[in-house]
């Protein structure tokens, strides 16, 4: 593990270029149109590509003590179950629509 | 006694004295801005759930009142932000290379680009209003034609604006650095407030990185 990795310059620029390309392709996509639900999935694919990578090569996980890795996994797992549960209910509702 | 040269010696002057060395203190400390992004994440997290719930019982309404919102300044904040979190991995570069002036500079465009995102922000909260498309109750716009388009727009506002509020408190964080950067308290030895700092900065990228297809991006 090193917590105090270098990265170089160059190395950086690439990062952010790649991120910047990566917004242009979410915006480019919605102009294709594709079909419900694969618009929504696309776009989120995308955004999990951009954010693995701020995680890893911005946020240092990569090179990183694994267990702020695992703290992140950990977080994630939680967010999901979350939604999970919640949508186990608000999905099945004899009344789906509340008053507000 | 080695022990008071060791504090007096400014390389090794940040180490408090219950770390064994500089290391320990700096991965504690990141360990300790990792515990914190999870439970960022998690607070997120919920309004991530409001979203997703609203969304499948509404998916008409997101379709209809994301067209309000102008693609291209979302797109354009998702690149000043981008631009912003290399710009403090630039920064920690030149703390761990000794640049304090880079740092310096770094932190400098870091701080510029979070105040451009925020006047977007701004211009693109004020034409809102303008319409009168505010949260809630509040909500008297009537170009929607749907009668949930309230509920839309109070889920845009809290997830944005909590979103808007870490990026001030972000400005407030990274000037601060500089403060201590022209004090000269950094160095390649120290600048653990420059590294988590940074941590912070990406995960509020992160989120936006997330919240710009899900808001902006519906067609």
């Amino acid at each position: 593990m090193s917590g105090h990795h270098i990265s170089s310059a160059k190395f950086l620029w690439t990062i952010g270029a790649a991120l910047f390309v990566l917004t242009v392709i979410t915006v480019a996509v919605t102009w294709i149109h594709i079909p419900g639900p694969w618009n929504v999935v696309v776009a989120i694919l995308v955004a999990l590509v951009k954010a693995t990578i701020v995680a890893l090569f911005f946020m240092n996980l990569y090179w990183d003590d694994k267990f702020n890795l695992m703290l992140l996994f950990l977080s994630i797992a939680f967010f999901i179950l979350m939604i999970g549960i919640t949508l186990l209910d608000t999905l099945y509702r004899d009344d789906p629509i509340p008053s507000f | 006694m080695s022990e008071h040269s060791a504090v007096s010696d400014p390389k090794t002057a940040h180490i408090q004295h219950h770390f064994v060395d500089s290391d320990q203190q700096f991965d504690s400390a990141k360990l300790g801005m990792w515990i914190f992004l999870v439970t960022e994440i998690l607070f997120f997290g919920g309004l991530f759930a409001a979203y997703i719930v609203y969304r499948a019982w509404y998916p008409d309404l997101y379709l209809q009142a994301s067209a309000e919102l102008d693609t291209f300044w979302g797109a354009v904040n998702t690149a000043v932000l981008i631009g912003s979190s290399l710009t403090v991995a630039m920064a920690i570069r030149s703390a761990q290379l000794n640049q304090i002036k880079g740092l310096i500079y770094n932190l400098y465009i870091t701080i510029g680009l979070a105040f451009v995102f925020m006047v977007i922000k701004f211009f693109e909260y004020t034409h809102k209003f303008d319409k009168g498309i505010f949260p809630g109750e509040y909500y008297t716009y009537e170009g929607i034609a749907h009668e949930k388009a309230n509920i839309f727009f109070s889920i845009y506002y809290m997830m944005t604006g909590v979103h808007g509020l870490h990026v001030t408190i972000g400005i407030g964080l990274m000037i601060w650095l500089v403060y201590k950067a022209k004090k000269g308290v950094y160095h390649s030895g120290y600048y653990t407030p420059v590294e988590i700092t940074g941590l912070y900065w990406h995960l509020v990228d992160i989120i936006w990185i997330f919240l710009f297809p899900l808001l902006y991006l519906i067609d």
